[in-house]
């Protein structure tokens, strides 16, 4: 909300300057930041154009001769009605002008421009740019522009949260000041009601059913429609809004002033000056001031002249019941509307307004009346007229004011920091909240414009706000509160830091993405109703999708070679219902490429499955000591798949190389041999928090073997190990073969050397006891596989 | 001469020979008069070879470990003689090549600002919690203290899978399924994702990692959340920095604050959390007594901060995973 230091200086004398009253409103709990500064701005001045000729080679520009006192200068210029003898805005070489605009010597078509001649917007007071800003011919030349414009133009935005609806308004705001200040609120306008002359009264009807609490309507009769009174204009242009004409404007000034919003009808437009609050009729369709034409339903409150729609109450007026030039009668609204429909009924059309956004906040219910008799009072004084009908105020609203008790201790305890009772008091007496000091604390009726104060805690706030945050003693004395501090995800971390230093990149991809893409990876999606693009719809169903991407994304930049991995939720709908939608935390690796280029040292190093399945046994291993094992199974998109097994056979993983077909369809760029990883988080956390029981370390000497056989080249080599491991269990220790030669003489054949460890944890091994394992094992692989076993 | 005899003089008189030795001819000449191919070693080994069947466990044990014996011996007595000798002498390798060249790995700058904030707070005593990222209105909303129809739901565009279902807009949710499950004290931080419908730009998207923190219990005080919020600013961005509480809104906590720190740089305070006092309406729909637990609540974007460690412009950056940048942390 844009709010301009002399519309505030109606209600309240201050000395802040612009960003003075900035901050000090954003400590009081009103977001602030300057909107328009003159006092920030040099070398802008008061200039008068002493001559103002056709430029010789530009059809639309003009030479001027500017003064500023001192000096003439030359100043080339685009506006239309820039004339001999105006008083204007002179911005001189070295000037900047808001937006970070920098004035310097220029040359336009061949003339030398020693400046510029100001427009509303450059000056950042309101939209109007189509000509230069005239100002009054009683200011002096020369003078500063602060002292001429500042006065009047100089204004901050504010940012005004939900609750704080009793400051959408330049009297809200100065209320805040006056207690800032410890000054008193002023009263600019005083509420005189006015008589009527005529004896008929307004019939106003409130739905049954509520909506609305508070309607008051009267007409006013003999009206001139007209341009406003620069005072008027002015302050409308102090906060950037448009003067439209007379009768609009003291809706919109009204609206600023006391922040009630007010709604004046064409009297003559009505088919009777009646008026009747109900629901709309379903798919009811109401043509707008704005030229919008909306599509109503049974929620929506409008105002209806008995016979049409007139207003969609609180949010928007009629287009066909709306004031015009020639309007002489009118029939004035002031009400109070409830939050709740108004803001259930402009969020469905999709239709915020000035008023909508007072009304769903909470006006004052209070403000009904003396908004009325001030549009009353302003119009008479402003358009002339006269108050016709007799008001009719018809309402079921209560206006008993709030009683809020605060405690004194509940606001030690609270707050941790004594506030002593005489500034609780002053703070409540600067609200305008009456209070009475009690043996336990504070007894207080808040006003009606306050009715966000319900409960004691509203007042606490209030007491602190105003106290200062930074006057509170912060305490440290929080190690009683302390706990046992834990992180079930810890173990995650040290995964996360394990694939890190062996040199992945983790990754967070976005959860969103697009539906089609989704589906390729045949898991049930979960989709959103109100996406904000069609590529991000639907929730991720694995973590694989994001990491492709990401091979896509880093291949097409140059980089092959890839290790990733991300942790993150991925999500699948089983049924209708939250409960039907699983949430699962998934881990997955992703790698592409090669771990060592060629070099001087060896040849490349590739990034492929076996590198995977190596980082998942050692990753198990080393970080959480169990033994894992891969089991061959199947998956969807993936040519090659093992489960990971751990010691119970529970599935802790998976691992597989994808197919290329796959990554093809949904356009991935890759060479070939990208493989995945997933790891079962849950399980890997079990694992990691299992205790270490320590064994005994045997102390008999390890004996090592060769075994060399001749296989079928297709024969299963980890099959081949399990069955020479399973030959003994008490000294075999490991085996693993070290060598594979296929031999071109022998086409179908491969000779492999198995590497094969023995230990006793009874006694030092001697030949013999190996030599008896060995001959067995030869004679099972030979059988078993079909193998022949060859010389060392 | 038995052979056992022979090793023992064998050895006595290596010993003695080696350490009157003090030059490098010297030492070689040991080197030849011993362990050479023609050597006293040798020729014992020979000897061996010769034993029967019954005698050659014993001693091929003990002529072994007289080989290493000898052998580390005269490999000390040549280093101590010439310190040089143990390099290698192979001229031809070129210390100067690169070596071998491993992947350059690293975690995400959100990852590592998460885990940063999760430490400092885990360091005075809060545990972490986790929790569903879509959620009912319930437990997004309603519970804390945001009924439907109120402008306080335009604070944070929501995301709808249903009516009633939405991907949470605040780990907040969190908040309210530890309370339903626990009674206090409590004293934890929430940490993940949460999603808010704007529209994409460089300076927001449709997700961002959140992490809150939550104490309940019969005493926390404003002031106490002030010196807790103080204490994690200096941790987190050093112990100089200016900061300042102001007051502020949010449907969950009353009085509310948000805390700016100071940004020499750009000369101005820039947003970094949030927090307040926990509304008692909240406490009430979980179920505690209000009238005898309080405390307080906060909240911050990891990405913010991320952005303002790091000097990241662009919010995009952190969910593209060009490998140019991940690489950089």
């Amino acid at each position: 909300m844009k709010v301009s230091l002399s519309w505030l200086k109606r209600f309240v004398d201050f000395d802040y300057s612009t960003s003075e009253l900035a901050d000090k409103l954003t400590m009081r709990g009103f977001e602030s930041e300057v909107a328009t500064d003159f006092s920030s701005l040099d070398h802008i001045v008061v200039g008068e154009v002493k001559s103002a000729e056709k430029h010789p080679d530009a059809d639309k520009l003009k030479v001027c001769m500017v003064s500023d006192g001192k000096q003439t200068y030359n100043v080339v210029c685009g506006a239309p009605n820039v004339d001999k003898d105006q008083k204007i805005v002179f911005a001189k070489v070295g000037a900047v002008l808001p937006g970070d605009f920098k004035i310097g010597k220029a040359k336009i078509r061949g003339v030398e421009s020693f400046g510029m001649i100001c427009s509303e917007r450059e000056l950042g007071i309101s939209e109007e740019h189509e000509g230069i800003m005239v100002l009054d011919d009683s200011c002096k030349v020369g003078a500063k522009i602060d002292t001429i414009l500042g006065e009047a133009y100089n204004a901050i935005d504010i940012e005004i949260t939900p609750d704080k609806a009793f400051a959408l308004s330049h009297r809200g705001i100065a209320r805040e000041i006056a207690a800032m200040t410890e000054s008193k609120i002023k009263t600019p306008m005083e509420v005189v009601k006015a008589t009527s002359k005529g004896k008929d009264i307004v019939k106003v009807v409130l739905d049954k059913k509520g909506g609305c609490t508070r309607y008051i309507a009267g007409t006013m009769t003999n009206l001139t429609v007209g341009p406003s009174p620069k005072w008027l204009a002015d302050y409308l242009k102090s906060v950037g809004q448009k003067s439209i004409n007379n009768l609009v404007d003291i809706s919109n000034f009204m609206l600023l002033e006391i922040g009630h919003p007010t709604h004046v009808f064409d009297l003559k437009k009505l088919s009777k000056p009646a008026i009747e609050v109900k629901w709309a009729k379903k798919d009811e369709k109401f043509h707008a001031l704005d030229e919008e034409t909306y599509k109503l339903d049974t929620d929506h409150l409008i105002i209806t002249d008995s016979v049409n729609t007139i207003a969609l109450a609180g949010i928007i007026g009629g287009k066909d019941s709306a004031v015009s030039d020639s309007t002489t009668d009118v029939l004035i609204e002031s009400a109070y509307f409830d939050p709740v429909v108004i803001r259930r009924g402009s969020k469905k059309l999709n239709l915020l307004s000035e008023a909508s956004r007072r009304f769903e906040r909470g006006a004052d219910p209070e403000a009904t009346l003396e908004a009325f008799y001030m549009i009353v009072g302003l119009m008479t004084e402003v358009a002339g007229g006269s108050l016709e009908s007799i008001v009719a105020d018809e309402s079921t609203i209560d206006l008993t004011l709030h009683k809020v008790s605060l405690s004194e201790a509940k606001l030690l305890k609270y707050i941790g920091h004594k506030i002593d009772f005489k500034s609780v008091s002053f703070i409540l007496d600067g609200l305008h909240i009456e209070n009475k000091k009690t043996k336990a604390g504070w007894d207080c009726i808040i006003p009606s414009f306050r009715h966000d104060v319900k409960h004691e805690t509203d007042l606490i706030e209030e007491v602190l706000r105003c106290y200062g945050y930074e006057n509170i003693q912060s305490s440290y004395s929080f190690s009683s509160q302390m706990q046992y501090a834990n992180d079930a995800e810890q173990p995650l971390f040290e995964l996360k830091q394990y694939l890190s230093s062996l040199g992945f990149n983790q990754c967070y991809n976005n959860s969103l993405q697009d539906l089609e893409e989704v589906k390729s990876f045949g898991i049930n999606p979960v989709s959103v109703m109100n996406p904000s693009s069609e590529r991000m719809n639907t929730l991720r169903t694995t973590l694989h999708h994001g990491l492709f991407e990401n091979l896509d994304f880093n291949f097409k930049n140059g980089s092959s070679n890839t290790l990733i991995y991300e942790y993150g939720t991925v999500f699948e709908k089983k049924g209708d219902t939250l409960k039907d939608i699983e949430q699962v935390s998934n881990f997955s690796c992703l790698v592409h490429g090669n771990f060592y280029d060629k070099n001087v040292h060896f040849d490349s190093i590739e990034n492929n499955f076996f590198l995977l399945k190596g980082v998942a046994s050692n990753a198990f291993a080393t970080l959480t000591k169990a033994k894992v094992k891969f089991i061959e199974d199947k998956h969807a998109y993936c040519d090659v798949f093992y489960r990971i097994v751990d010691g119970k056979k529970n599935t802790v993983g998976s691992i597989g190389v994808v197919s290329d077909l796959f990554l093809d369809k949904l356009d991935i760029s890759h060479k070939t041999n990208v493989s995945i990883l997933d790891i079962n988080t849950s399980l890997f956390i079990e694992h990691f928090n299992h205790n270490i029981k320590v064994q005994d370390v045997v102390l008999y000497p390890i004996v090592n073997r060769d075994l060399n056989f001749k296989f079928d080249s297709n024969t299963n080599l980890g099959k081949v190990c399990a069955a020479i491991k399973s030959v003994n269990q008490s000294i075999m220790q490991d085996v693993f073969p070290v060598d594979i030669y296929k031999s071109k003489k022998e086409d179908g054949k491969k000779n492999v050397l198995f590497k094969l460890s023995f230990q006793s944890v009874k006694k030092t091994l001697e030949d013999n006891d190996v030599n008896a394992v060995i001959a067995e094992i030869i004679s099972v692989v030979t059988k078993k596989f079909n193998a022949k076993l060859r010389d060392n | 001469m038995s052979l056992d005899n022979t090793i023992k003089e064998i050895k006595a008189s290596f010993q003695s020979e080696l350490s009157n030795c003090n030059t490098s001819t010297d030492l070689e000449n040991i080197r030849i008069t011993y362990l050479g191919r023609k050597g006293k070693l040798t020729t014992l080994f020979e000897e061996f070879t010769k034993l029967p069947g019954s005698e050659k466990p014993k001693y091929g044990k003990t002529l072994n470990i007289l080989k290493t014996d000898l052998t580390s011996a005269f490999d000390k007595k040549l280093k101590e003689i010439n310190p040089n000798s143990h390099k290698s002498n192979d001229s031809s390798e070129d210390f100067s090549l690169p070596g071998y060249n491993l992947p350059e790995g690293s975690l995400h700058p959100l990852e590592q600002v998460t885990s940063e904030i999760k430490a400092i707070f885990q360091s005075i005593g809060f545990s972490v919690a986790y929790g569903p990222e879509i959620d009912d209105d319930y437990h997004n909303f309603e519970a804390l203290n945001v009924p439907k129809h109120h402008p306080a739901r335009d604070m944070q565009d929501t995301f709808f899978v249903d009516p009633n279902t939405v991907l949470r807009t605040h780990t907040s949710n969190v908040q309210i399924h530890l309370m339903e499950n626990q009674d206090p004290p409590l004293r934890h931080i929430c940490c993940g994702r949460v999603f808010r419908n704007e529209a994409v730009s460089y300076k927001s998207f449709c997700l961002f990692n959140q992490v809150e923190g939550l104490v309940i219990n019969e005493t926390s005080s404003f002031a106490e959340m002030k010196g807790t919020l103080e204490y994690f600013v200096k941790e987190m961005f050093g112990e100089g920095t200016k900061m300042r509480f102001r007051p502020s809104y949010f449907p969950f906590t009353e009085p509310s604050a948000e805390v700016d720190i100071w940004n020499d740089k750009l000369n101005q305070w820039m947003e970094i959390l949030g927090c307040g006092m926990v509304n008692p309406n909240v406490l009430t729909n979980v179920g505690y007594d209000n009238k005898k637990y309080q405390g307080f609540a906060f909240g911050m974007g990891i990405e913010r901060i991320a952005m303002i460690k790091y000097g990241i412009k662009d919010i995009r950056l952190f969910y593209q995973n060009d490998k140019r940048f991940l690489e950089q942390f």
